[in-house]
């Protein structure tokens, strides 16, 4: 492929110069004792439809992991899939904070509305119910327009993986990924632990010595956050597991996870949640959690991406199109609503390596175009608010 | 009618294959991604290694045209290559009893 | 004299409630379907995967203490099948101490339609019609910092009936504060929240909310409180005995308030 090749997206223009694939009205509570209202104004609009929504147990507190959630909340209420946000609060400088951060991030209409203005949870529901509609006429009037290949900024992910996850499912993805990122689109790699072993290798790949440096720094920093909690990670990897079903060593593991960003070069690496901001290839440093990966995605502008998963997983985000694609036949066909697109043809020697990378290219732009997944189709809306510290001290 | 592949390759740089199946000691493997014909010395289960090439003690293990670590012991065209006989390079990963 | 409700295995509780206990993030969606279809409680939570150290223990231990809490007379648990914390591990350390408990794994039921009806008919099955027991021994919760007076009045109030206080205040934030009242197997709960939190409540445990009169957030919100600083001992003694005895609370029926799991360490 060529970089001259016409492109086959459509998306919503954002002001910020970034693309979406969905076109959201996101009601994004700031405190847990809210998690419900959103939920029942999400059910209870006849916006239905384009309407998102997320719960989590935020109740405010200011601690040590106050910059990540800060950043959290402000890159999730801003992701391009998002015509509209309305934020709704308690009413505190906190909330304000993370308002102002995001109406920084992105010129579009972000709504705060708080229980302390509305004088209680009944006259909220009230405002929010009518919040809505009032931004409903204008998101509806954002059309889908043809979409450069740099509109795709693609999420790569793993979960529930298996001996087939880095023969099948994952370098296939990493076909499709390569692709992308030669066309001028971006891909993000993720899940520090999941290239502990390999990341001299991934570093080799780096576009400079200092994003080489930075992926290696990355893994360390991780390896002596994890071994202060007193944990070897090293010990148990590959898992018994692991080597029963034929991986033998930790790089051989982690150059599997790798698989998933294919063979591009390294363009950056960034922290958790924050933007790309050039097309390319990235690593951004996560944890291998499925959810808190999916969010810190979502709050970087990531607006599709495709989960490959061995055991079979249903989970989705509130935002991104989140596309599953199987490693193994077997599981395809024994949880066919959890799955879009089986990569286990490899295995089984009826695909190739490019046909099922093809397959999902095309996958990712038929999603990207409106196509719903299964997560979607689900309901599946996910999210968690990831910390690096424990919510207990 | 759908081809079906015993083994396969990931990259043309690999010294190994991953087994699709359970291979027998002795079966003859013939496919297009293989230089010559193969034959299987020890019993290699589904999803694990086998050696394309004889791979001296010390040589590197390349799976996906990367370096994932390197023989402890020589490994015979054809034998299985797993925690028996390869170590990684940076980390020890020899199974605990 | 409160009359509450013989919950088998779990004791005699206030309310007799079927918890759907989602073991990781990836079945709370599940949970909260089945949960809807037959009228149980459940809650969103994150944890159950990806935990590490102490966490391993200390999730299972507080998915436990939810799942055997004395309101409850049934639990369902979902899991996924791949997560850290193992649905069916999980599932045995809470039966073995708590017997109507049952198991839906999402993995080995064909999907999500399947683990739907599997678990819909693993709640109706666990589904009980518990009979009225009288509570003599009531476990009182009190969560946040009442002014000095009015919890030694309350006290001696809870004393002389012969129930027992249990007092929460590690943290400014009442859902924090309630891990610990869960623990405890308190039956009722009165929170007094920090002059900065709304008032909330959980969905297990009746919490009857008492707004800090100085506070311009509660002062807005003073609805949706059930009593107001200044209050005394005997009326809220009395609110709460009332609550115990099935009347709602305000954020028991406007259904606010979310259960918040605690964690030691970061998720790898």
């Amino acid at each position: 492929m060529s970089g001259s090749e016409p492109s086959l997206l459509t998306g919503y223009p954002r002001k910020n110069g970034r693309w979406g694939f969905r076109n959201y009205i996101l009601i994004l509570p700031l405190h847990n004792v809210l998690n419900q209202l959103a939920e029942e104004v999400r059910l209870n609009h006849p916006a239905q439809s384009v309407i998102t929504s997320v719960a989590h147990d935020w109740s405010g507190e200011i601690d040590s992991d106050w910059d990540r959630i800060h950043r959290v909340f402000s890159g999730f209420a801003v992701n391009p899939n998002v015509g509209a946000t309305i934020v709704i609060g308690v009413g505190s400088a906190a909330e304000e904070e993370i308002v102002e951060a995001a109406r920084a991030k992105r010129e579009m209409p972000i709504a705060y509305l708080t229980l302390r203005d509305s004088g209680g949870f009944d006259n909220l529901r009230q405002r929010l119910m009518e919040s809505v509609s009032e931004v409903f006429p204008l998101v509806a009037s954002i059309k889908r327009e043809s979409a450069p290949w740099s509109a795709i900024v693609l999420g790569l992910e793993c979960g529930g993986s298996d001996a087939y996850s880095g023969i099948t499912a994952n370098p296939a993805l990493g076909v499709a990924s390569d692709k992308f990122v030669e066309l001028g689109g971006t891909s993000i790699l993720a899940e520090t632990m999941e290239i502990l072993g390999a990341e001299h290798l991934l570093a080799a790949r780096a576009k400079t010595p200092e994003v080489g440096q930075a992926i290696i720094d990355v893994v360390a920093r991780y390896e002596r956050s994890i071994t202060y909690e007193g944990i070897d990670i090293r010990g148990a990897q590959p898992s018994r597991g692991n080597i029963e079903g034929g991986l033998t060593t930790l790089e051989e593991k982690s150059l599997g996870a790798a698989k998933k960003a294919g063979n591009a070069p390294f363009t950056g690496v960034l922290d958790y949640a924050y933007l790309p901001t050039e097309p390319g290839l990235y690593f951004m440093d996560t944890p291998g959690h499925d959810i808190e990966q999916l969010t810190g995605f979502a709050a970087a502008d990531v607006n599709i991406t495709v989960f490959t998963t061995g055991r079979g997983t249903p989970t989705g985000s509130a935002v991104i199109p989140t596309i599953k694609a199987a490693t193994n036949t077997e599981m395809a066909t024994a949880l066919p609503d959890l799955i879009d697109l089986n990569a286990g043809t490899i295995a089984d020697g009826t695909e190739t390596l490019a046909e099922v990378g093809a397959r999902i290219f095309n996958e990712i732009i038929e999603v990207a175009n409106g196509k719903l997944t299964a997560a979607e189709k689900g309901g599946h809306r996910e999210f968690n608010l990831s910390r690096l510290y424990g919510s207990t001290q | 009618m759908a081809r079906v592949n015993s083994l396969i390759v990931l990259d043309a740089r690999d010294n190994i294959a991953i087994a699709l199946q359970e291979l027998p000691v002795g079966m003859r493997i013939e496919q297009s991604d293989i230089a010559s014909a193969l034959e299987v010395q020890t019993v290699i289960p589904r999803g694990h290694k086998i050696a394309l090439v004889d791979i001296a003690k010390g040589e590197a293990i390349i799976k996906y045209g990367e370096r994932m670590g390197h023989a402890f012991a020589p490994i015979l065209r054809g034998s299985h290559v797993h925690t028996h006989n390869v170590i990684g390079d940076r980390v020890s990963t020899e199974p605990t009893a | 004299m409160i009359t509450g409700y013989a919950n088998n295995s779990r004791g005699v509780g206030v309310r007799s409630l079927q918890l759907i206990l989602p073991s990781v993030v990836c079945s709370t969606h599940l949970s909260k379907k089945v949960a809807e279809e037959v009228g149980a409680i459940t809650f969103s939570h994150q944890h159950g995967c990806a935990i590490i150290g102490p966490d391993v223990a200390g999730v299972n231990d507080f998915f436990v203490a939810l799942a055997g809490h004395p309101n409850i007379h049934s639990t369902l648990v979902l899991g996924l099948g791949c997560e850290t914390l193992q649905g069916n591990e999980l599932t045995e350390s809470i039966a073995v101490k708590f017997p109507e408990t049952k198991y839906v794994v999402i993995q080995e039921s064909a999907g999500m339609t399947g683990a739907l009806e599997l678990s819909v008919e693993a709640a109706r099955q666990l589904r009980v019609d518990a009979p009225h027991a009288p509570l003599d021994h009531l476990v009182i919760g009190v969560e946040g910092n009442p002014e000095a007076g009015l919890l030694d009045g309350f006290a001696d109030l809870v004393a002389k009936a012969g129930h027992t206080l249990v007092l929460s205040n590690d943290f400014k934030e009442p859902s924090r504060n309630f891990a610990k009242l869960i623990r405890e197997r308190t039956h009722v709960i009165a929170s007094f929240p920090d002059a900065n939190q709304p008032p909330t409540g959980l969905p297990l445990i009746p919490v009857v909310t008492i707004a800090n009169t100085q506070s311009l957030l509660h002062q807005a919100l003073v609805d949706d409180f059930d009593c107001r600083s200044g209050t005394s001992a005997e009326h809220l003694f009395e609110r709460l005995l009332a609550v115990a005895n099935g009347e709602a609370s305000k954020s028991e029926a406007k259904k606010i308030g979310e259960i918040v799991v605690p964690r030691m360490v970061r998720s790898v």
